[in-house]
This record gives C-alpha cells, sequence and structure tokens, in this order.
C-alpha cells in the first residue's frame, strides 16, 4: 500500500501468547514493478502461512516470484518495486504498510533474519569475518565491545567454525564457499531471530557442502526454535527440509501443503509437473520429465489460470477464469478448477504415481 | 608482505634504470652543437669547441657517460645548465624553483582531497538527485571546459571581485589564495567523480544487499562499508599525485607568474638543453614510479586480499 501511511506508528507486539502459533501470515500480496514506465506484476495475490519453529520451504521455477515475496517479508524490495495489495502480518503489524526504514531497523536482522544465494560476495571482502558478525550483535543486542566480540566468537563457534579465535581475525577470502556460507549464517542469527529467511541458500555450493549447510540450519533451527523459510527450486532439498511447502508459479501460491500432502497427495498440475521434473528421484530408464512451454509474461494482464497454456488438464474454464483456492485439508490448499464440484475426475501422471513410491522408499517419509 | 614490498621495490629500481638509460641515449643522439649557448659557439674556434665538449665529457663512451651521470645523480651533481640558465648548475635552479611548485601543489592535493572527497560522497549520497546532478555538471565543465578559459576567468573576475592580487607576490599571502584554488579545481573534479563512482559500485554488491539485511542503519553502512572500501581503489593514487606536484603547473604559473617547475621541462626541449632535459627526466621519473611503488604498497595495507595473492592490481582509474 502506497497510500498515507507514513504516519502508522508501528508497535511490534512480541508477548509470545497473542498469536497462537502464526508468526507471520501473509494474505492476497500483490507487488508491482516500474520498469521504464513499463509495469511487471511479480506477486499477483501471494499468500503464506509461517508457523513457530516450523521450516516453511517455497519451490518454484526460476521467476516465480519466490524471491520477491520473500523481500517483501524485510522490507527489502529493490526501489523499483511497491506491494499494491495485500497485508503481511506478522506480531501485529503490517508489514507490507512500514515504509519507514527506522522502523524496518527493529525487524530486519534482529527479528527477521536473511541469508542469501552466494556466500562467495554476501561479505564485505575489507571487513574482518569477527567485525562483520560483532557489528549486527552490537546494532541489535546492544553489547559493548568486549561482550559483543566474545558473543561473535560464540557463533563462530555454533556455525561449526574451528579455531573461532583465530578466524575471527582473518577475511573472507581466507574461507570456502561453505566456510562462507557458515559465516553469514552465524552473522544472520548472531542476535537471535526468531524467522530465518533462507534464499536458495546452497543453489552456489557443491552438492557435499550443500548437504552440510542444510544440516547445520536443521540443527540451529532446533537448538534456537528458529522458524525458517527456505527457497529453493529444488525439489530434493525440500524433502530434506521442509514441513510445510509453498509451491509457487507466476506470482501466485499455487499450492501450499505439509510435505506429505504434497508429495503424496499433491491436487495441481504445476505440482505434479514439478515433482516428475525431479533429477534426483528419477525413475530410471526413464527419460527425465521436462515442464513443455513457458512462464507467462508478467507485464501482461493473466486471464484465468496462468498454467492453463503448458497445463495438459487444462479445463476450458482455465482459460477465462482463474481458479479460487481450494481446502483439502485445513493446512493443504490448492488452486486449481480441478478442485471444482463440476470437474472431471483426473489422475495425476504416472511418472508421479511412481515417483510417490520411490520417494517413500529413499527417503523414508 | 616484507617479500611484496621487497619485490615491488627492485621492480621499481629496475624499471627506473631502463628509463633513465633509454632517454640517455636518446639524448646522446642530439647534435652535439646543442652544448652550446649561441654565443660560446660563434665565438669559439673550431679546437674551442672539441676541447669544450671533451671537457664536458660527451665525447666519451655513452657507456661511461651513462655511468658518470649516474653517479654524479647519486651525489647531487646534476651538471649545469646550458642554453635556459646558461652556465647555473642545475641542482641550484631546482633548489629556487621546487619549493614554489610543492608547496603550492601540496595545498593543492590536500584541498583537492578533503572537498574532492565531501563532494564524490555527497554526489554518492544523493544519487541522481539534484547535488548529484549539479556535481556532475561541475566535473564535466571542469573537464570540457579549457583550463585556460575559466582559470583566466577566475583571474580577471574573482580578483576583482574580491580586490585580489592579480599575481603572485612572495610576502603577499592574499596573493596566495587563487593559485592554490586554480590548482584544485580539476583534482577536486577528479576524487569527486571518481569516489562517487566507487561508492555506487560498492552499494550495488551483494555484501551490500546482506548488510541491509542484517539491519545496519544506511548511514553506519555507507560509512563503514561502501567508503570505506570505495576509497581503497584511490589511495594508490595519491602518493604519485603528492610526489609528481614538484613539476609545478606549466599554465597556473605562468598566469599567476609563480617562478615554479612548472614548464621548465618544455623550455628545455624547446631549447634543446640536454643536461637540463637529463636531470628533470630524470627527476619526474624516479618520483614517478617511486610514488607507485608507494602507492601499491599502501594498497596491499588497506586491501587484505593483496598480501595473499601475486602483485598483479587492478588499475582501473586513469587519471
Ligand atoms: N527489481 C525488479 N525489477 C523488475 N522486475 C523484477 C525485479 N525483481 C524481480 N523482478 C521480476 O519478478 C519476477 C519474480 O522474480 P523472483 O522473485 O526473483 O523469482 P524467483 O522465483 O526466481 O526468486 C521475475 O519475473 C523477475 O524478473
Ligand atoms: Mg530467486
Amino acid at each position: 500500500m502506497k497510500t498515507n501511511n507514513t504516519n502508522i506508528k508501528m508497535k511490534l507486539d512480541t508477548s509470545p501468547k497473542n498469536y497462537g502459533d502464526i508468526l507471520i501470515e501473509a494474505k492476497d500480496v500483490e507487488v508491482i514493478f516500474n520498469l521504464r514506465g513499463k509495469k511487471l506484476k511479480a506477486l499477483r495475490g501471494a499468500g503464506l502461512v509461517l508457523r513457530s519453529g516450523e521450516t516453511l520451504t517455497i519451490v518454484g521455477e526460476s521467476g516465480s516470484g519466490k524471491s520477491v515475496l520473500s523481500k517483501t517479508l524485510i522490507g527489502m524490495l529493490d526501489k523499483n518495486g511497491t506491494i499494491t495489495n495485500g497485508s503481511i502480518l506478522y506480531r501485529g503489524v503490517d508489514l507490507a504498510r512500514i515504509s519507514r526504514e527506522e522502523d524496518w531497523l527493529t525487524i530486519r536482522g534482529k527479528r527477521i533474519a536473511m541469508i542469501f544465494q552466494d556466500p562467495m560476495t554476501a561479505l564485505n571482502p575489507l571487513k574482518k569475518i569477527g567485525e562483520q558478525i560483532r557489528e549486527v550483535i552490537v546494532m541489535h543486542c546492544g553489547l559493548d565491545a568486549r561482550a559483543s566480540r566474545t558473543a561473535a566468537l560464540e557463533m563462530l563457534e555454533k556455525v561449526g567454525i574451528t579455531d573461532p579465535e583465530r578466524r575471527y581475525e582473518q577475511y573472507p577470502h581466507e574461507f570456502s564457499g561453505g566456510m562462507r556460507q557458515r559465516v553469514v549464517i552465524a552473522t544472520a542469527i548472531a542476535c537471535n531471530p526468531e524467522i530465518l529467511i533462507c534464499d536458495e541458500p546452497t543453489t552456489a555450493l557443491d552438492v557435499t557442502i550443500q548437504a552440510q549447510i542444510l544440516e547445520l540450519i536443521k540443527k540451529l533451527q532446533k537448538d534456537m526454535g528458529l522458524s525458517v523459510l527456505f527457497i529453493t527450486h529444488d525439489l530434493g532439498v525440500v524433502a530434506k527440509m521442509a514441513d510445510k511447502i509453498a509451491v509457487m508459479y507466476a506470482g501466485q501460491v499455487v499450492e501450499e501443503g505439509s510435505v506429505e500432502e504434497i508429495f503424496y497427495d499433491s491436487r495441481h498440475p504445476y505440482t505434479w509437473a514439478l515433482l516428475a521434473s525431479l533429477p534426483q528421484l528419477g525413475v530410471k530408464g526413464k527419460e527425465l520429465f521436462a515442464i513443455k512451454g513457458t512462464p507467462p509474461s508478467l507485464f501482461k494482464e493473466i486471464q484465468g489460470d496462468a498454467f492453463a497454456p503448458r497445463n495438459p488438464y487444462a479445463l476450458q474454464v482455465d482459460f477465462y477464469h482463474e481458479p479460487p483456492l481450494f481446502e483439502i485439508s485445513p493446512t493443504h490448499r490448492a488452486r486449481t478448477w480441478l478442485l471444482d464440484a463440476n470437474a472431471p475426475k483426473v489422475e495425476p501422471p504416472e511418472i508421479v504415481v511412481k515417483l510417490r513410491e520411490h520417494l517413500k522408499k529413499t527417503t523414508g517419509r | 608482505m616484507g617479500k611484496y614490498i621487497l619485490r615491488r621495490f627492485w621492480q621499481s629500481i629496475i624499471t627506473v634504470l631502463i628509463v633513465l638509460f633509454v632517454m640517455f641515449m636518446l639524448l646522446r643522439l642530439m647534435p652535439k652543437e646543442n652544448y652550446f649557448t649561441r654565443d660560446d659557439y660563434i665565438n669559439m674556434t673550431e679546437e674551442d669547441r672539441t676541447a669544450y665538449l671533451r671537457n664536458l665529457g660527451v665525447l666519451d663512451n655513452p657507456l661511461v657517460q651513462f655511468v658518470r651521470f649516474l653517479r654524479g645523480f647519486v651525489t647531487g651533481d646534476l651538471g649545469r645548465s646550458i642554453t635556459v640558465y646558461p652556465k647555473t648548475p642545475i641542482s641550484e635552479i631546482l633548489k629556487e624553483k621546487i619549493p614554489y611548485s610543492l608547496w603550492f601543489g601540496l595545498v593543492s592535493v590536500l584541498l583537492s582531497v578533503i572537498l574532492g572527497f565531501l563532494m564524490g560522497i555527497g554526489m554518492a549520497n544523493n544519487k541522481d538527485k539534484l547535488g548529484d546532478q549539479l556535481g556532475t555538471m561541475y566535473v564535466v565543465a571542469v573537464r570540457a571546459i579549457p583550463s585556460l578559459v575559466y582559470l583566466f576567468l577566475i583571474q580577471m573576475w574573482i580578483t576583482h571581485l574580491f580586490n585580489l592580487p592579480m599575481v603572485f607576490y612572495e610576502d603577499e599571502p592574499a596573493s596566495w589564495i587563487l593559485p592554490a584554488i586554480s590548482l584544485s579545481l580539476s583534482g577536486i573534479a577528479w576524487y569527486a567523480i571518481w569516489l562517487r563512482r566507487f561508492m555506487v559500485d560498492e552499494e550495488n554488491k551483494d555484501y551490500i544487499k546482506f548488510a541491509i539485511a542484517k539491519g545496519l542503519p544506511r548511514n553506519y553502512i555507507m560509512k563503514r562499508h561502501v567508503l570505506r572500501n570505495a576509497l581503497v581503489p584511490l589511495v594508490q593514487y595519491l602518493p604519485s599525485q603528492i610526489l609528481l606536484t614538484i613539476a609545478g603547473s606549466l599554465i597556473i604559473e605562468s598566469i599567476y607568474s609563480i617562478p615554479g617547475m612548472g614548464g621548465l621541462l618544455v623550455y628545455a626541449i624547446r631549447q634543446q638543453d640536454n643536461t637540463l632535459v637529463q636531470a628533470l627526466v630524470c627527476i619526474y621519473s624516479i618520483l614517478g614510479v617511486f610514488g607507485v611503488f608507494l602507492g601499491d604498497i599502501l594498497m596491499a595495507i588497506v586491501d587484505p586480499r593483496i598480501k595473499l595473492t601475486s602483485a598483479k592490481i587492478e588499475r582501473e582509474v586513469t587519471a
């Protein structure tokens, strides 16, 4: 909302009880970017619910709006973007209506922390590792020089960096990619945030390091009671990390549910397509399934279901009317006309059914 | 670090020697008549001339001459000027002229750095806003208009406006102001535009995005991350710029009649004063190479990445 919101007095309700276990509830978020006069609608009414202590992963093809949605949660949309509709409730405050930087400073990094994709570039190359952690602690926890140094050393230890005293004095170029991501994580959680947003934190790392970082995030989540919003386009990572999954397509969440619900009982054809394209779980001898066609241009107003042109199960109605979110269970919802009472009965493709069995065997979930 | 400095030091020495050698040998190709003032040449007999040249040593093997030149240079004997200041020892000429250029030069570097940095920071902080545009206009103006034009206007109008002296008088401090300012105008523009550019570059880097995500205030980020890092590529040029102030400024010293070094090399070349040319080229190239050497060391001090990696430093700014 760009309208007269400058005078909103921000009052963060920090008492634990009032909001049940729902930490963040984003509804109908619409984000428009202005690109040299052209408008690009990156989010078209996206929503999500993040519950205390759980990991919600957002999956979807690149360009589906995962990063944009997560950036709205810490007020870090690029300058040319605005939230034009919707709300993001967090402890009694609508984050979508915060406009003053000062207000964000009490949330960003302190209560909601975020790490990004590339650890190689996320740290200041000319500043000692330790100092980069310490500056957050000084800023948000108000510790003095000595105490903040000790706290920074503790954080280094906590993320599995050996010999923290020596490492504290080193510069980023003396660290490997995996080690840098550990430092980035240490920085992010230095002030005990309650929410950690990870935007593809392992995409730039090689597979073994990736597994270590995922383990670390899981461990920290347990130890510190973090709620994690984990963005990835890798369903294999999802299977490892998620409690809940939100599937995004063209600026909307098209299906959301628990891991079990998405992997074993998904309803949206786009989710099926994603599952079928999962390389790690690919069925031997069968060609990897790729989703045909390209996502729609977000510069134009989309009519009907955005996935319809690529959807082999598309109904006539999909091309004219946007489907609502149908509720399948209290935690499971999907945005497809296939769930309408009048829709014909369809089964997910064979490959997805097979994958489910395969998944059961390999991950044990 | 020590190893790095040592290696860069030897590289610098070798560079200087090569430059001096080439320059020296090229000057040996000049006609021998250059070693005479005009009157001497006319008044001397052929034998006198040969005796004079032999006495000067310019008839010896060039390699022998080169070694002698180096030895003289080290002991402070730069030879005598021939045509520009006939028969005056060059060291005396320099002793008299250098202080003027050096003092004006140092003041101007100081002014340029302080004002240029302030301006650059202001421009980066207000990117694409009015302040930035005004700053850019200033930079473009200083760069695009021939300096003679605006320097002349300053000399005519400002002196009139504030009732300042038109030319330099050693014992009248008010007459020092305008030359110092004039000398700084392009330096200010240079520092401002590069600092702005490097700050904007830094601001767009990923680590700044993460710094914002950390919840650090913008002012803090601008000061401790953006500015700090943007200064790194600039410190490299500071030593050269300070050292080369010795060379003075041809234009400013001539419009304000300052008896400094400005233009001395140009006159020496025009009047084919071989010994003066070789002394000046020698001094300037030593200072130039030494300035780059100091710059590289400064760079290694402020950029921790350089200590471990090789001596390769990107020279992005061209002065
Ligand atoms: N600053 C911006 N200006 C214009 N378009 C943007 C900007 N940031 C993101 N977008 C667009 O928004 C859409 C969603 O982007 P993003 O959230 O980064 O996708 P992803 O799901 O890969 O993270 C893309 O079409 C992208 O081009
Ligand atoms: Mg992304």
